[in-house]
């Protein structure tokens, strides 16, 4: 397999491209398990929920209007889960929380069916994103260079504001030990409030984002859901480390093992997962020792 | 460790005459109901076994019933083996990765142990659909049941399949009694309450996951090779995660760690989707929310709420008659 | 029979364990005393192979276990007991002490037989029971019985592997003096040639059963000896102050 340098920076693009995606969607589900011990298993349907509004309002008010809005849209919902279910939820076992984000699966699923039909729906790429860029000498998509700018952008962004910021700091504590957070007199339920919001805002966004690369389907957030949940577990629950490393181990091996062995490709990933767990049971990265 | 209260063999008893009368009264498609419902319980009590009795919350259930029924199509087809024998040796196979997968996992917990499972039967899954000797996508055809006709049993049809399933199953349910109550299946319960300790015991706690994970996989298994008979046709649908996730379902809705109660939770899944898809294409809404309201109640699954509401009222009034009041107490019966 | 030489095991900074060096005979019980923080539990963890230490190693009736992990240690003959209930809550105290019995006599993963039916598991059960006072309860789930009661089952539940030696941090740890006293009884009453290692916060009850007494302090030996030189140490004394001036 003789392939020039254009090819590999091509593949080593899809491969950034696909990782920022997982990325935007993972990082919210490590934070809110790391902050609150909530395994979310509903945090792909509202990534699916994310691209059904965007598509909608792209109808009526144009790409932009889907971007910006349908991340809003989402952590309302979200607002609805958490005063709903979640908060209910918060003193029960990791089992409970599990089956009861399962359910919700059903249910959104049914829902986005019974309100937008099962057939798949489409979103154009904004006219400014539409054509192609060269970048590091090949020709790419700008749309796709835009999402790896967008993860890049929200990447820094997280990190600035969880390093560095005094809120950043609450939260930390929090992941560490909330009773001693609490003690501390954060109040660590109005933080977790926010961090869920935050968390559902970025599913809907990153919906909202690969709603023009995938066509819209009641399944898709069944779809991403395994390969998050593969990204937080590699990567290591709750922090911010292990859900950019995770990602673009996904990426990587997920791409280039398309690539170079075809026939593996679908079975290498499980097979790193499967490694990370019986080495280190709890992940590369994760927010506790 | 496993009781069965007096509850618990009414309910047996009641399922079991139930399943009788359709078997003996209904025509095909109450009779492929029936079967579906029996395949079903099979694999929920090979999850309950682990699930229930070991803590260990397999996301890979549905893939080792695939296994199985994989094995068995290629051993009985492809490889033209006798289909008795490529039953035996598809139970075994799929026990012995079952095991592997058990000892691997061993070492994990809560959310750890549920993606470590699912990474394992997600890989079976691709490498199933992947593979050219398993027919990809399209699946394997030409899937003959076993040939009964020595003591003039066809198994060709519908009704006869359906008694077989039920024959099986009654003798799975044994087994796994038999399992649980066994020095394995309480050393099982044992780690479930507290692995450290059993450990500072002196116990290869591993061992013991992976020895009943392993026999719990067998019965997955054997699910697997009836799936494969009951519908002659398999597709790599079969060892998908959502499977796992279906059976996990109704287990919970059944009732955790009862046996009994995944019994209950199979026929009324079965049913329930069967009833709801013919009047409505939204059954998995139903089917989530009664998930939701269940496990926000608190009750462990339908027969668990009975169990927990009337279970003793209903076994003082079954055992009045029969056993002293105290006859719960009484250990070592088994 | 237990023996430990220049054991080694920091957290961090913090320097747990020091070069501890402790030798047990058959049938000795000794009692390790040392106020909160001075690494008893960190050296019961070293000893039954929860914790691997920095450096030194544990010789368990002549042979070096130091590698073997908890379960093949716990196999050897060392067996413990913990300062906070660790029991199978669901179970009897029949099932309880069934489940220890039955790894000792290797019927804990046995698929043919139920081990509580056993006659050599119930034997120990029952044998056990009457040892501790647990007969009255035996059918009674953990659930049901007094916090006094499930101290007794802890060790029970240590008892039933029929152990060489037998590690109890903190036996009495949170029972009423009466109830404390009534358990010194209990273990006084064990067989004499069970090798005994007590985590003993009450210096008073302590000297109830010691044959002999070490004390820690900072993770490191600073006595070793009979209870009757013990008693009047100057050291103990400022170690403990007043408190033991009571007991």
């Amino acid at each position: 397999m003789a392939h020039d340098l254009g090819f590999w920076t091509l593949q080593a693009l899809n491969a950034l491209q696909l990782s920022m995606l997982l990325f935007l969607l993972s990082i919210g589900l490590t934070v809110i398990f790391g902050l609150m011990h909530f395994v979310n298993l509903a945090h792909g349907s509202l990534y699916a929920l994310g691209a059904y509004f965007a598509a909608s309002l792209a109808a009526v008010g144009g790409y932009w209007m889907g971007f910006f809005l349908a991340p809003v849209a989402v952590a309302g919902v979200g607002i609805l889960l958490y005063s709903g279910l979640i908060k209910r939820m918060r003193k029960s076992g990791p089992m409970a929380q599990v089956l009861v984000t399962f359910g919700l699966i059903f249910v959104l699923l049914d829902l986005t069916r019974i309100v937008w039909g099962d057939l798949a729906l489409a979103i154009d790429v904004p006219a400014i994103l539409s054509g192609r860029l060269t970048f590091l000498g090949v020709e790419y998509p700008t749309y796709r260079l835009f999402i790896i700018a967008l993860g890049l952008a929200i990447f820094a962004a997280l990190a600035f504001v969880l390093g560095r910021t005094q809120i950043g700091a609450m939260i930390r504590a929090g992941v560490d030990n909330d009773a001693m957070a609490a003690c501390l007199g954060i109040n660590v339920e109005r933080l977790f409030f926010i961090v869920f919001c935050v968390g559902c805002a970025l599913a809907g966004l990153s919906g909202a984002v690969a709603a023009p690369l995938l066509s819209v389907t009641p399944d898709m957030g069944l779809q991403i859901l395994i390969p998050t949940l593969i990204v937080i577990v590699i990567g290591g629950l709750g922090s911010l480390k292990g859900a950019i490393a995770g990602s673009l181990i996904y990426g990587f091996v997920q791409t280039f093992g398309a690539v170079l062995a075809p026939q593996l490709a679908s079975v290498l990933i499980y097979a790193l997962l499967a490694a990370v767990l019986v080495i280190k049971p709890v992940g590369l990265f994760p927010a506790k020792g | 460790m496993f009781r069965h209260t007096a509850l618990r063999y009414a309910v047996l008893v009641l399922l079991a005459s139930a399943a009788l009368f359709q078997a003996f009264t209904a025509e095909y498609f109450g009779l492929e109901i029936l079967t579906e419902i029996l395949i079903l319980a099979m694999l929920v009590l090979a999850l309950d076994i682990v699930a229930g009795f070991g803590g260990m919350v397999s996301l890979c259930h549905g893939a080792l019933m695939g296994m199985g029924a994989y094995a068995y199509a290629i051993l009985s087809t492809t490889a033209g083996i006798a289909p008795p024998v490529a039953m035996a040796g598809a139970v075994a196979l799929t026990g012995a990765i079952a095991w592997a997968i058990g000892a691997i996992c061993s070492r994990s917990h809560g959310i750890y142990f549920i993606m470590a499972t699912l990474a394992f039967g997600q890989m079976a899954y691709s490498y199933v659909f992947e593979a050219p000797i398993f027919g990809g996508d399209d699946g394997l055809g030409g899937i003959s049941r076993l040939d009964l006709s020595f003591v003039g049993i066809d198994l060709n049809d519908s009704r006869s399949f359906a008694l077989f399933c039920l024959a099986s199953l009654g003798a799975i349910y044994g087994a796994s009694v038999l399992i649980l109550r066994s020095g394995l299946g309480r050393s099982l319960t044992g780690v479930m309450h507290n692995e450290q300790r059993m450990r500072a015991l002196g116990l290869t706690v591993w061992r013991v996951k992976a020895d009943v994970f392993g026999l719990s996989g067998m019965i997955a298994g054997l699910a697997g090779v009836l799936a494969a008979q009951h519908i002659m046709y398999i597709s790599p649908g079969l060892l998908s995660w959502t499977v796992s996730g279906e059976a996990l379902v109704v287990v919970i809705l059944g009732g955790l760690g009862t046996l009994v109660g995944p019994l209950v939770g199979a026929a009324a899944f079965v049913v329930l989707k069967h009833e709801l898809s013919a009047v409505t294409t939204y059954w998995h809404l139903v089917v989530g929310a009664l998930l939701i309201a269940v496990v926000m109640s608190r009750a462990n699954g339908i027969f668990g709420w009975i169990e927990a509401r009337w279970g003793a009222r209903i076994d003082r009034r079954l055992t009045d008659a029969t056993r002293k009041p105290e006859a719960k107490e009484v250990l070592g019966d088994a | 029979m237990l023996e430990t030489r220049n054991l080694d095991k920091s957290f961090g900074a913090v320097h747990v364990t020091r070069n501890v060096s402790l030798k047990l005979e058959r049938g000795e019980r000794r009692v390790i005393l040392g106020p909160n923080g001075a690494g008893k539990t960190t050296l019961f963890n070293q000893l039954v192979g929860e914790l691997t230490p920095d450096s030194g190693s544990v010789h368990l009736a002549g042979e070096d276990v130091t590698a073997l992990p908890v379960a093949k240690r716990a196999r050897r003959g060392l067996s413990r007991s913990y300062q906070k209930n660790t029991l199978f809550d669901g179970l009897t105290v029949e099932e309880n002490l069934g489940l220890a019995a039955a790894v000792h006599t290797g019927n804990a993963t046995q698929l043919w037989s139920d081990s509580l039916a056993k006659p050599e598991v119930r034997e120990i059960v029952d044998e056990v029971a009457e040892q501790v006072n647990l007969m009255p309860y035996i059918h009674a789930k953990v659930s049901e019985i007094s916090y006094g009661v499930r101290r007794q089952l802890e060790v029970g539940v240590a008892l039933a592997t029929r152990p060489l030696v037998l590690l109890m941090d903190e036996p009495t740890s949170g029972v009423g003096p009466e109830m404390s006293k009534g358990f010194h009884d209990l273990l006084n009453n064990l067989p004499r040639d069970l090798t005994m290692l007590i985590i003993e916060h009450d210096m008073g009850l302590a000297f109830d059963v010691a044959d002999t007494i070490t004390v820690l302090n900072y993770g490191e030996v600073v006595f070793d000896g009979l209870p009757e030189a013990a008693r009047g140490s100057k050291l103990l004394k400022d170690i403990y102050l007043g408190s033991w001036e009571d007991a």
